[in-house]
């Protein structure tokens, strides 16, 4: 069960199916994470033009969330997929999802970025926000590799990393309110940028998420709300 | 079923050839390994395969224990162990030749009409052996019916297709008895509304899926506490296919059923646990909501999902 072959069905047209939907993910996830490095990109150099492009084309990943989607439908309606089959068009339904969410989320930021372009001054907490935001985008980055190669450790390994991005979201936090006391007059600003922080953490929540449909993927074992240590326990190769 | 058809389906040296090529050329673990020596049948160990999965239950209708089956010298179902539980509905699936239909044929010695074939291990019925010499067929047949792929009413009016079973085993005393039992048969069987003003009209006027029907109120009648079918819905259309499922949903209620299909949805549809056959041995046997989302075995989700493994 470890290895998919989704390529050995008798109908060759249904691979072509199967193969076509995970490419059509594979390129949502890539479009996903070009929108959220941009936005990181124009949320730290304050850069307004990309900013706005960032804010204006979500609609291109939220379009091909709908095509996929409509896509699975068929697969559903024609095939009837059963056992690995079908638990790929679930997971893909589900991954699709969180994608989307992770694309409204770096739309978010790069709204942000663009007031807070006009009002640039780096701060000592950019480089803060900066390791946040790379962290978390390695993490995206991960998950959807992951995915791509359907591999359970590396998911478990990149779900593992979602409680330290929380601690330094934690952290961020505590360190923007103590700025916000010392300068109220900055504190519009600096609320903006607590957004953008929450944003990002919460775009490791969904990578996180995307790992978890992995595991079901591969293992068929539902572990959404299951302890962090359990999954480790139970998957992980070298714990 | 005559002898013929039976050789003939559980001896195509030409699939088992193909068969054999592609395990070949795609190494899997376990059985499979056994099985890519030339023969199956003849390897000694693929009889130390175990089947996976769950096959026995607490509640066991029919028991079978290592049950080998041979046609001549072709061994067509090897080392065999499964339960089939009270009212449930076990499906039995698997490419052609892998021995389902040997299987079910076994429950109620059908294949006794088959000179060649030779069935050793036991099968029980609540604890009795099937292939006990004190085991009368006649008397075993109406405990446990058949259902055939190709509805096969009598030749003689749909009344007289239900009345023949009950007249034979005197289960009516008397003309108002046989009426009740013909029209509670019929009712069972979700035909009777049908036919009520036709009853003496011949049976094989009806329509293929109304046929099938008069088949199954024709196996009831006489009470049977296990129903076989072999691939009942495969001539049949949709509409009549999903009457046929409704009434096994039902039917499970008072029976105890075993249907071999070749619709695999059809298997997740109507059945509780599933068995999965493969060259004459059982692969895995589980609750059929895990075969059909979870398999454990390679083979059983190759076929299930329509690969070649």
């Amino acid at each position: 069960m470890e290895n998919l072959h989704i390529d050995q069905h008798i109908s060759r047209r249904y691979n072509e199916e199967l193969e076509d939907l995970r490419n059509k993910v594979m390129i949502m996830g890539g479009m996903v994470e070009k929108q959220c490095k941009n936005a990181l990109k124009a949320l730290i150099k304050g850069d307004s033009s990309l900013a706005e492009s960032v804010a204006t084309s979500d609609y291109r990943i939220n379009s091909l969330e709908v095509e996929i989607d409509a896509e699975c439908t068929e697969i559903l309606a024609r095939r009837q997929p059963a056992a690995s089959d079908l638990r790929m068009i679930l997971t893909v339904i589900k991954t699709i999802t969180d994608l989307e969410r992770i694309g409204d989320e770096a739309e978010k930021i790069g709204r942000f970025a663009l007031k807070l372009a006009n009002s640039h001054e780096p701060q000592s907490y950019y480089s803060d926000l900066h390791h946040l935001g790379t962290h978390v985008i390695e993490m995206l980055h991960d998950s959807l590799d992951a995915f791509a190669r359907m591999d359970v450790d590396s998911a478990v390994k990149v779900a593992g990393r979602d409680p330290e991005i929380d601690l330094e979201f934690e952290a961020l936090t505590r360190m923007l309110i103590t700025h916000m006391m010392e300068d109220p007059r900055e504190v519009k600003n600096v609320l903006r940028l607590n957004w953008c922080a929450r944003s990002l953490e919460r775009i490791g929540d969904h990578s996180s998420n995307v790992c978890e449909y992995v595991i079901y993927l591969v293992k068929g074992h539902d572990v959404r709300h299951i302890s962090l240590e359990d999954i480790q326990d139970t998957y992980s190769k070298n714990k | 079923m005559d002898t013929v058809s039976m050789r003939k389906e559980h001896n195509i040296p030409g699939e088992s050839a193909v068969m054999d090529k592609q395990l070949a050329d795609k190494p899997l673990e376990g059985i499979v390994e056994n099985l890519r020596e030339c023969d199956v049948r003849e390897s000694k160990k693929v009889h130390q395969y175990e089947t996976i999965g769950k096959p026995f239950t607490d509640n066991a209708r029919i028991s079978a224990r290592d049950v080998n089956v041979y046609y001549g010298d072709k061994q067509a179902i090897i080392d065999a162990s499964l339960d089939i539980g009270s009212n449930e509905v076990l499906a039995m699936i698997g490419p052609s030749g892998c021995g389902k239909s040997t299987f079910l044929r076994c429950i109620n010695r059908m294949n006794d009409i088959i000179p060649i074939c030779r069935v050793e291990g036991s099968i029980t019925l609540d604890g009795e052996d099937i292939y006990g010499s004190d085991m009368d067929t006649v008397l075993l047949r109406a405990r446990v019916g058949m259902v055939f792929q190709k509805p096969n009413p009598f030749p003689k009016s749909i009344y007289e297709n239900v009345a023949y079973g009950p007249r034979i085993h005197g289960l009516a005393h008397n003309k108002a008895e046989m009426d009740d039992i013909v029209e509670k048969s019929l009712r069972r069987a979700s035909l009777f509304d049908e036919v009520k003003d036709q009853l003496d009209k011949p049976g094989t006027g009806l329509s293929g899926g109304q046929q099938q029907r008069l088949c199954i109120a024709r196996a009831i009648a006489v009470s049977p506490e296990v129903i076989l079918m072999d691939e009942p819905c495969s001539a049949l259309d949709p509409i009549a296919t999903a009457r046929i499922e409704e009434l096994i949903d039902e039917l499970k209620e008072k029976y105890t059923i075993a249907i071999v299909t070749h619709s695999m949805q059809q298997a997740a549809r109507v059945s509780q646990r599933t068995a999965y056959f493969h060259l004459g041995k059982i692969i895995e046997v589980g609750d059929t909501r895990e075969i059909f989302t979870t398999p454990q075995h390679e083979l059983t989700e190759n076929y299930i999902t329509g690969r070649f493994g």
